[in-house]
């Protein structure tokens, strides 16, 4: 569902007095003039001329009071000056010069009445930027017809200065939105600024759904004060506010004035606001709405079809901003979902824009670290089953923190097996030495739980083997039910080692031993003949750690094997 | 007094400018004779004080308003005027001011008697 602009039949909004006023964007013939002209004789007859031919009339009985006029921002704008030249305080030149000097006036056509034996002056005027001359004897006519080709001059010119600011602002919001497409606030604050200053509102809100109501995400031009009311009181759907109404009905609302309007209630907002005319279109996010783009003028000057259309332009915007915020929500829960289940580092991977090629599968040189207990099968058949859970869960819960404090990739944790994988997903340059850490880590803290099990009468033991090599790393499993992890010889040899060392050792494979360049305090522990290869296989076995933790490298040089 | 003050076709054309709605007309006349009094007592003020340039204005806005209305002999005697007091000198204002004076007072006696001619019904039709 599209937003629409609600004009003609069946339009809610509009109602009582409201729905006599003339449209204010239609009247593209008529005009607001200005007459200024010392006479009254001149100011009344020109006045009811224009009046006659479906013109609005204003009056200054000379430049200065013209000017005063031409900058109260409670006057609505003019758009053509017919101007006397013979006029006390401030003549038609100086008034002239004037105009032409401010850069909001500038363009603002007008027209120099002058008698027919002042032509001399006419062309000074022109010379000065006047769009036109007037005999002071006025045809209606010719009236008519200079009035009507100053007024599409300026109409011209003012829809192209609209159509460009128009652009210019567009172009902002969505640089704004490329820059910082996940940054809700950041759009919502660039949208309502742009939609308020371009519909030259005094207020502008954006509201957005929440289980209270709509409430305000950014405002743009209101006081403080009411700033605050808004944000203290969000706005059920109802009929009685135009955010109300917009959210039950899903579609744009211009009211001409709110305190026209028999079903609007005067709330103490609308008292600090002061606002008159408003506009409201909807941010529609899946058919619903999502919130409400308002905009307020503090006088009675009714928005038109053109501001509903550009507020629709900037709602569809928020709409975009909002549903990228929303989308971005989704994967950062996903994701905290996914790290309960996964190494972190997996679930990070799967949430990457190039995860989905990873998963598929890639070849890599890792370092894999097993680790399972030696008597575990002697516990689990002699010891009460609860105690064996109790056990697992310790077990788990200070490996588990140590491979993480490692930054190791956790495959899997099968009973008392652990495989832990390093330099995949996440590149590790130390992947080797990282991998020894962490087994000596686990070997250290190990120590303690092994005592306190010893005391009751269990001797536990872990046993850890580590190779590195290439391995084929990626999903791993069937549809419904996939597991993150590798196939390569490392990970075979890994977990043999592990088999093969005895309690509390640590054997390394050739290729970690080279890695670790005989850091880290590892000597050679023979050859071993290990199932699945045919050829006896090097191993070291490392030697008692100082420290724990990833950090720790006090450990240092006395203890380097030469 | 020489023939009306009032050039018939200039005010028909000011008449059918207002679409014909005589009390506008009416409103246009009261404004022109209250107006043209207060540039008169300019005139005779810009005299008192033997200001030249105080002329001109008054002058001005009395002819163009005078044009307007048909009054055409008044109108080309405050252009004069208007003419010689912006060049600076004008030796015979006073008798001048007096004759503009005399003319103002014509034009006034000629747009309120046609302005009864139309209250009143026409005399034997």
């Amino acid at each position: 569902m599209s937003p629409r602009s609600t004009q003609g039949a069946g339009e809610p909004a509009f109602s009582g007095p409201a729905a006599d006023r003339p449209d204010p964007d239609a009247a593209t013939e008529n005009g607001r003039i200005l007459v200024v002209d010392d006479t009254p004789f001149n100011r009344q007859l020109l006045s009811r001329l224009l009046r006659t031919i479906g013109h609005e009339p204003l009056e200054a009985g000379d430049g200065r009071a013209a000017l005063e006029l031409l900058r109260d921002p409670s006057i609505a704008p003019v758009d053509v000056i017919l101007l006397d030249i013979v006029m006390p305080e401030m003549d038609g030149y100086e008034t002239l010069a004037a105009l032409k000097a401010d850069p909001l006036l500038r363009d603002l056509p007008v027209i120099v009445i002058s008698g027919v034996d002042e032509l001399e002056s006419v062309v000074r005027c022109i010379e000065m930027g006047a769009a036109d001359y007037l005999p002071k004897s006025v045809d209606p006519a010719i009236l008519r017809a200079r009035i009507a080709a100053s007024l599409g001059q300026k109409r011209l010119r003012d829809l192209e200065r609209e159509a460009g600011e128009r652009q210019a602002a567009t172009n902002d919001v969505l640089a704004i939105m490329s820059r910082a497409a996940f940054d809700l606030q950041v759009v919502v604050d660039a949208v309502v600024q742009a939609a308020t200053s371009l519909t030259a509102a005094d207020f502008g809100v954006i509201y957005l759904h929440s289980d209270d109501g709509y409430r305000v995400a950014a405002t743009a031009g209101g006081s403080p004060e009411l700033d605050a009311w808004e944000r203290a009181h969000p706005i059920p759907p109802a009929r009685d506010t135009l955010v109300g109404r917009i959210a039950l009905i899903g579609e744009a609302i211009r009211l001409d004035d709110v305190l026209a309007d028999p079903e609007y209630a005067p709330s103490a907002g609308r008292q600090i606001g002061g606002y008159r005319s408003l506009v409201g279109v909807p941010i529609v996010r899946d058919g619903a709405v999502a919130g409400v783009l308002a905009l307020a003028r503090n006088v009675v000057r009714p928005f038109g079809p053109a501001d509903t259309a550009l507020a629709t332009g900037f709602a569809e915007q928020a709409a975009i901003g909002l549903g990228n915020a929303r989308l971005l929500e989704t994967i950062d829960r996903q994701r905290a979902q996914l790290a309960r289940f996964l190494s972190p580092q997996v679930a990070a991977l799967v949430s990457s824009p190039d995860g989905e090629s990873m998963l598929a599968g890639h070849r890599r040189e890792i370092t894999a670290m097993f680790c399972d207990l030696r008597n575990f099968t002697t516990f689990s058949e002699t010891a009460e089953p609860e105690e064996v859970l109790g056990f697992l869960r310790l077990y788990h819960a200070t490996i588990g923190a140590l491979v993480v404090a490692h930054d190791g990739t956790l495959e899997h944790f099968a009973g008392d097996g652990i495989m832990v994988f390093f330099n995949d997903p996440e590149l590790q340059v130390d992947h080797a030495e990282r991998a020894v850490r962490l087994a000596r880590d686990i070997r250290e803290r190990f120590k303690d739980v092994a005592a306190d099990w010893r005391r009751r009468g269990h001797v536990l033991e872990v046993g850890i083997g580590i190779a590195t090599g290439y391995a084929t790393m990626g999903r791993i499993g069937f549809e419904g039910r996939y597991d993150y992890g590798g196939v390569g010889n490392a990970i075979i040899l890994a977990s043999r080692l592990s088999g093969e060392a005895a309690p509390g050792e640590i054997l390394i494979s050739q290729r970690t031993h080279a890695a670790v360049d005989g850091a880290l305090g590892a000597e050679s522990a023979g050859e071993r003949q290990l199932k699945g290869f045919s050829r006896p296989i090097a191993v070291y076995s490392v030697g008692p750690g100082a420290g724990v933790g990833p950090d720790m490298t006090a450990n240092g040089p006395s203890e380097v094997a030469s | 007094m020489t023939e009306t003050p009032i050039d018939r076709g200039v005010f028909e054309a000011l008449v059918e400018m207002t679409g014909g709605e005589m009390e506008f007309v009416d409103e246009l006349v009261d404004t022109y004779l209250d107006d043209g009094r207060q540039q008169i007592d300019a005139l005779r003020e810009a005299l008192a004080t033997g200001d030249a340039a105080a002329l001109v204005r008054p002058a001005h806005s009395l002819k163009s308003n005078s044009l307007n209305v048909g009054a055409l002999g008044l109108g080309g005697l405050c252009r004069e005027l208007e003419e010689s007091a912006r060049s600076g000198a004008v030796p015979d204002a006073a008798d001048r001011v007096d004759a503009i004076e005399q003319g103002f007072s014509g034009v006034r006696t000629a747009l309120l008697a046609e302005r009864a001619d139309r209250s009143e019904p026409a005399p034997g039709g």
